[in-house]
């Protein structure tokens, strides 16, 4: 006889093997994807990278590395604001952040080739640690109002080391003939 | 007591599998590897051979303790196993992944809290103690087993640490087998025994069981594809990395001295 605690059963019962497929076949599928794409999906990565205006970040750049090659003397220097404003404040570096990361996957995926892309991907994470390391530091000096002060000294930094990265990435494509290089010209 | 036609077919045939799977997993060298698997495999040919021999000259009383006793020592073996596939998968090198070895303990627990649960749930129709006993731990055993597989194919996807070839063979048996042993056992809660739908749903169990058996033999005989070699050039840098580690290493010992 069916009683009422046999239907409570019952429904725990579908529940848990509704549950159990579930999360068994999303893992499982996952499991298989990471197994076809050890390198992930070259859309995925694309799909990662933020948008920076890469006329700013050259110009940033530009001017941090002129000014320590001490080759343009009689260049202005840009105004803390001007800097600020060109990379699109707290969320432009936040970008600049999280695509130092896809740079990294970038040249990671390279290694289905060229093994010895394996150099530059260290080189790379290297560098997106420095990175990671000057933006920590201008947020401490936002939290503490220092923000404006602290810009010459670790955002232009940042943004020429993140820019010196879009470049050896963009070579090493351009060097290997490898596909997805027009891809990536447009989304660096 | 006696054995029917159905019963004896699916007890010689059962007979006949697990003694063809403990000839593959010898002769093949896998009992090596997998040795608490292989102690699972021996065991039931011993369990079916005592329990014949007991069903035969015994009474009913000592046949369902040894039957509840074997059960016991299956439940034990069939979790022992999963540790075994899981520590073949989680610690390669003899040391767990420091990310999963927390999460496979708190996996552990609440498997079998939900387990528990889900054994406690229906009155079985069963009078005698062992009997609620045994249907309570068999669905107690089924859900637990598939909490843990499906939990370590979470942990693997998640940590990218992949399966080898044969251990994702047995998972999969057992996976399935417990899937289904989960729906008969919980039908087995709620029907009376010697009535047709129990002995139906045991049937079931014992031929899912079949199945899977047959698949293990297959499986395990077959050899798993040879892994790649790594180009020189990698090799070289893995070295040079290696000796790279080394020298940090010692120079970081020097320091904290």
């Amino acid at each position: 006889m069916i009683t009422i605690r046999s239907v409570y059963f019952f429904v725990f019962v579908a529940i848990f093997i509704v549950s159990i497929l579930a999360v068994g076949t999303f893992f499982y599928l996952r499991y298989q994807r990471r197994q076809r794409y050890p390198y992930g999906k070259w859309e995925n990565l694309l799909s990662r990278l933020g948008t920076l205006d890469r006329n700013n970040i050259a110009c940033i750049a530009q001017g941090f590395l002129d000014r320590n090659d001490e080759r343009s003397g009689d260049e202005q220097d840009l105004d803390p604001d001007r800097i600020w404003h060109l990379l699109g404040g707290m969320e432009g570096l936040e970008i600049v952040e999280r695509n130092c990361a896809v740079l990294v996957d970038l040249v990671f995926y390279v290694q289905q080739w060229y093994p010895e892309a394996l150099l530059v991907a260290e080189q790379l994470r290297q560098n997106a640690r420095e990175v990671e390391w000057h933006i920590e530091r201008l947020r401490g000096a936002a939290k503490r109002g220092r923000l404006k002060t602290a810009i010459p000294d670790y955002l232009e930094q940042a943004v020429a080391i993140y820019y010196r990265m879009t470049q050896e990435v963009i070579a090493l494509y351009r060097q290997g003939d490898l596909p997805g290089l027009a891809d990536l010209q447009r989304s660096l | 007591m006696h054995l029917t036609g159905t019963i004896l077919l699916f007890w010689a045939t059962g007979l006949a599998a697990h003694g063809l799977l403990l000839v593959v997993l010898c002769t093949r060298h896998r009992a090596k590897t997998f040795p608490i698997f292989t102690a699972l495999i021996a065991t039931n040919i011993v369990n079916a051979i005592a329990l014949y021999e007991i069903a035969l000259h015994g009474t009913k009383h000592s046949y369902f303790i040894a039957y509840f006793s074997f059960a016991v020592l299956d439940l034990a073996l069939q979790l022992s196993v999963t540790y075994e596939l899981a520590s073949d998968t989680f610690c390669p090198t003899g040391t767990w992944a420091p990310d999963v070895r927390k999460g496979f303990l708190i996996l552990v627990l609440a498997s079998i809290v939900i387990a528990a649960i889900l054994a406690c749930l229906p009155a079985p129709p069963e009078r005698i103690l062992l009997g609620t006993l045994l249907d309570r731990g068999s669905l107690f055993s089924s859900a637990l087993q598939c909490e843990l597989l499906v939990g370590m194919l979470a942990f693997s996807a998640t940590a990218s640490l992949p399966w080898k070839t044969h251990v994702a063979r047995i998972a999969q048996g057992l996976g399935f087998f417990s899937l289904i042993s989960l729906l008969t056992e919980a039908g087995h809660s709620v029907v009376a025994r010697n009535t047709v739908a129990f002995e139906s749903l045991t049937y079931v169990r014992m031929t899912t069981y079949l199945l899977c058996a047959s698949y293990w033999i297959v499986m395990l005989w077959l050899e798993a594809p040879a892994p790649k070699e790594l180009p020189e050039e990698t090799r070289r840098q893995l070295f040079t990395l290696q000796r790279r580690v080394e020298y940090d290493l010692r120079k970081l010992r020097a320091l904290k001295r």
